[in-house]
């Protein structure tokens, strides 16, 4: 019980573990002095409340900060008696990867999540003015629940929130070693990081994805605040720019992360709908559609119920997501899923807190918010618009829907288990939207605000949407993309309509009317990431199609065509689609394995192109992570991907040995014996050997060569998928025995042996007898790979920056507009 | 009628058309001996048995793998998957298929496999590995 363990370095634990508690106690503090700051109805107040709220707030902030500079103090110092830096580092990760270490686990993506929530609340402070204390209450109250998380309280046998400053020897793992006080001694390093995680995507995706995250609490605040002060109308205006820029983050750093997973392959595509990647859209959709109806509502005075709902749903799905993630309920459904760290109960009351707001305000409020009873526009914009912001809700509503199965399943009680296609159900469901959602977003643009002449608005859309149809045939036909679903043809025209649409508009804007240009980039960057997504989805294709695997039952064979992946021995060039492939051989660089994979592309006898691709293979954690590389054209994407080899092996490494020859042979097939003459050739299975002569004044080391004694050796000439080995097996007679001294090819596989002299009449007659040891095809050193192109994923990339431009243009005139009292 | 009250309607369409469809597209939760009496694809959940032969040999065909698997109500049988086989598939201590039984055999066109470390893990190695990518829209 007393042991005192040697070698710990615990202050900065224990100092991060005050930190902990002191952001949480400060976070609490400001929420009920801000809490008590807005319910104060005196007039005259000497604002002592405000001011107590703003010092704990900013205590939160610095105890925040404080726990950011111990974790990585811990982490760079590789202090592996902490459970963090144990579990997700090692001594050979380079510094960038000690940073993606930081937010590797939970706890460090919560502590992230604080830390941009702190940020945003002190932007708050400075420029909310009067909605400083209903908005930051709100703030500081989500401050107190993610404190929670990470407290690491043990009362009784229940825990609260798990701290990233946890030792190893407390943190449940049981083993004798930590009866020991020398224990640290036997840690010599860290398990080490996910090897799928080790790229640079990672170091940028998780923060820009929980910036995004936390931002959406801003606009949630306005509403909760609008709400509980009644000052109904007033907080749609500056809710909007902070809605405008959660929208933008959260989708740049969705799309950060599909980068990752496009890069890395991990997941077969820029996007798998994987119950994770579903999860961190929800919000999204829903935030996307309340910016809509919030600016409808600014317009009009319409649709202020689905405007405010829209806003406070949009952030209790980011806490539902946050719990699907995170709770350990999608272990069977999803590929990236956290385990459940003890959080399960916790997470779920996050949700219920923030739900029950919303719920209780929507309620209590709903009979004094300003609803109209008029009627909308059939003409105007603002209706159409509310339109498609109802259709990216039903969309997320599907998402939802289907990927909470697990939590039905847990709910209720029942055993559903998900669609067994996932991607082509979420493909045709989400589709449908998509066409709506895009056909709306390009026509609403050429209403008015209000009221339109209807006459000229049916000319432009039709002769808009004929020229869209026109594109669409042309692109269609280029990409050969009519061989899919309709549906995905019906997108594809919607998406270029967009385009088209919100290009005009863009036109005009540069013109005069520059208002709407944010809109109008917005919307054509939407529409090109959708074209994007199409093509390179549907149209993507394997090169590396396997068409000599053998066949194990003919019923096998027929229903599990086409094979991906194929096999390449080393130096032997094989044809795959248009281009010749040779494994040329491996290099290690620390934990990664590269493997050269040589690329020439024969066009009509005529060499276009070559290049070398240089997939890796990782090793850690005791696993292997393949990543690929990738030949980037202007128009599509040729990926190269190890899927196995026998080149290494996970397994713990054979001794070797001497080997004697006579072990040696067995490494090789039944041996060959040829008998030739000088200049003859003969042929083994990958190529032919040529006799070029023979030479009598052969040199062997140790082995003194006097007169008496006879040594020859066979000069030949290997030719083996085009390219030549020289090699000399030596034949020799000492004193009265005879000895051979074979060479072995290691690159052909071979090893050959010059075994006999057989003397002819002439010299010219003479034979010698050469014998032919190949290496079996199982023993040769091979890889397996895949190669996918994906065609025109630039669109995609290009739509997505020409998207967050627009978002950006818009934060700048949505901010002009805001006169905050 | 009011237009609010038709997108109103519109919308409950919507949803339910989307519950409809969302359920009719679920699969189940089965056993091998499920798997042999339907010929629709279903999720099969259980171990590896690690002492009979794990057959994978690269050099006769790349994308041809086959394990038995014993599902969570003790049955035994052979799955064939098309494809490489998974990293770490030995370590696998949970198996979920998707596939469909053809003859004897079960084929897999998915499989999922959840490789717990030795110690309590915060990211639990989930893998995914699906043989039908190319088939994605």
């Amino acid at each position: 019980m007393d042991t005192v363990f040697k070698g710990e370095h615990l202050l900065p634990g224990q100092l991060g573990q005050f930190f902990v508690v002191l952001a949480f106690g400060a976070a609490l503090f400001s929420f009920i002095c801000y809490f008590f700051a807005t319910q104060e109805t005196v007039a005259k107040s000497d604002n002592s409340w405000l001011r107590l709220g703003r010092i704990g707030y900013w205590l939160n902030t610095v105890a925040i900060i404080g726990m950011g500079i111990c974790l990585f103090y811990i982490l760079y110092h590789h202090y592996f008696e902490y459970h963090y830096a144990w579990s997700y580092t090692s001594k050979d990760l380079p510094v960038y990867y000690l940073i993606s270490g930081f937010w590797n686990g939970q706890e460090g993506g919560f502590l992230l999540w604080m830390f941009w929530e702190a940020v945003l609340g002190n932007i708050l402070i400075w420029r909310a003015k009067s909605w400083e204390k209903p908005v930051m209450t709100t703030l500081a109250l989500s401050q107190v629940v993610l404190g929670t998380m990470i407290l690491g309280l043990q009362i009784g046998s229940a825990h609260i929130g798990s701290s990233p400053f946890m030792l190893l020897r407390n943190s449940g793992i049981e083993g004798p070693i930590f009866q020991n006080p020398n224990y640290l001694s036997f840690i010599k390093d860290g398990k080490g990081m996910n090897p799928s995680l080790q790229n640079y995507w990672m170091i940028i995706h998780p923060p820009t994805l929980f910036l995004g995250s936390a931002s959406l609490v801003v606009p949630f605040a306005y509403a909760v605040a609008g709400l509980w002060k009644r000052r109904y109308q007033e907080w749609v205006q500056p809710a909007i720019p902070y809605a405008l820029f959660a929208c933008m983050v959260l989708g740049t750093g969705v799309i950060m992360g599909s980068f990752w997973a496009y890069e890395s392959l991990n997941f077969g595509g820029f996007w798998a709908w994987d119950p994770v990647e579903n999860a961190s859209i929800f919000p999204w959709l829903v935030l996307v559609a309340a910016v809509h109806v919030l600016i409808v509502y600014k317009n009009t005075g319409h649709s202020y119920f689905t405007a405010t709902f829209l806003t406070l749903v949009a952030f209790v799905l980011v806490w539902y997501s946050s719990f699907l993630a995170r709770s350990g309920v999608l272990g069977e459904s999803s590929v990236h899923a956290f385990t459940d760290l003890g959080l399960f109960w916790q997470l779920v009351i996050g949700i219920l807190v923030f739900l029950g707001i919303t719920v209780y305000l929507l309620i209590s409020r709903f009979k004094e918010m300003p609803i109209t009873k008029k009627d909308e526009e059939t003409y105007s914009r603002e209706f159409w618009m509310f339109v498609g912001a109802i259709f990216l809700g039903l969309s997320c509503f599907h998402l939802v829907l289907v990927t909470s199965i697990p939590v039905w399943n847990l709910a209720f009680g029942t055993k559903m288990a998900p669609p067994t296609d996932p991607v082509k159900h979420y493909n045709v469901i989400q589709a449908s939207f998509a066409v709506i959602i895009a056909l709306l977003s390009g026509f609403s643009q050429f209403l008015k605000y209000k009221k339109t002449d209807t006459t000229r608005f049916f000319i432009t859309t039709l002769v808009y949407f004929g020229f869209a149809a026109l594109v669409t045939a042309l692109v269609v036909y280029a990409t050969g993309f009519y061989k899919l679903h309709f549906v995905f043809i019906i997108v594809m025209l919607c998406s270029i309509y967009t385009i088209v649409g919100n290009g005009k508009i863009l036109a005009d804007a540069i013109k005069g009317k520059f208002k709407l240009a944010g809109s109008a980039v917005a919307h054509i960057g939407f529409g090109l990431l959708l074209v994007g997504a199409l093509i390179s989805a549907g149209t993507k294709k394997v090169v590396s199609e396997n068409l000599t695997g053998e066949q194990y039952s003919a019923e096998f064979a027929k229903d599990e065509n086409p094979k991906e992946n194929i096999l390449l021995y080393k130096n032997e060039p094989l044809k795959m689609g248009e281009y010749m492939v040779t494994f040329t051989g491996d290099t290690v660089e620390g934990a990664s394995h590269f493997f050269n994979i040589y690329y020439k592309r024969i066009k009509d006898g005529k060499q276009t192109e070559a290049f070398t691709l240089r997939p890796n293979v990782i090793q850690a954690q005791g696993g292997m992570s393949s990543t690929p590389d990738t030949k980037h054209y202007l128009f599509h994407d040729l990926y190269t991907h190890i899927t196995m080899t026998n080149v290494i092996t996970t397994g713990p490494k054979e001794e070797e040995g001497e080997h004697g020859s006579e072990s040696d042979d067995k490494e090789y097939d039944a041996p060959v014996a040829h008998e030739i003459a000088i200049g003859d050739t003969m042929t083994y299975r990958d190529g032919i050997i040529v006799l070029k002569g023979l030479n009598k004044n052969v040199k062997l080391q140790n082995i003194p060569i006097t007169d008496k004694d006879v040594a020859v050796g066979a000069q030949l000439e290997v030719i083996s998928h085009g390219k030549t080995y020289q090699s000399e097996p030596v034949y020799m007679i000492k004193g009265r025995a005879v000895f051979d001294f074979g060479k072995k090819i290691e690159d052909a596989g071979l090893k050959l042996r010059f075994t006999k002299i057989i003397p002819g009449a002439t010299l010219a007659d003479g034979k010698v007898e050469i014998t032919v040891y190949q290496q079996p095809e199982s023993k040769k050193k091979f890889i397996v790979m895949k190669a996918i192109e994906f065609p025109y994923i630039n669109f995609l990339w290009a739509g997505t920056i020409i998207m967050i431009i627009g978002f950006f243009m818009s934060i700048l005139r949505r901010n002009k507009e805001v006169k905050t009292v | 009628m009011k237009k609010s009250s038709i997108i109103g309607i519109v919308v409950i369409a919507i949803a339910i058309a989307v519950i409809i469809s969302t359920y009719s597209n679920t699969s189940t939760y089965g056993s091998f001996n499920d798997a042999k009496s339907t010929k629709s694809e279903l999720h099969v959940v259980g171990r590896l048995n690690k002492t009979k032969e794990l057959f994978y040999d690269a050099t006769k065909d790349a994308n041809y793998f086959s394990f038995y698997m014993k599902d969570n109500k003790g049955e035994e049988c052979k799955v064939v998957y098309n494809g490489t086989k998974p990293q770490d598939f030995e370590r696998s201590e949970q198996i979920v298929l998707t596939g469909k039984m053809t003859g004897g055999e079960f084929h897999a066109s998915k499989i999922l496999m959840k490789c717990p470390s030795k110690y309590q893990d915060n990211k639990l190695n989930v893998t995914e590995v699906s043989a039908k990518k190319s088939a994605s829209i």
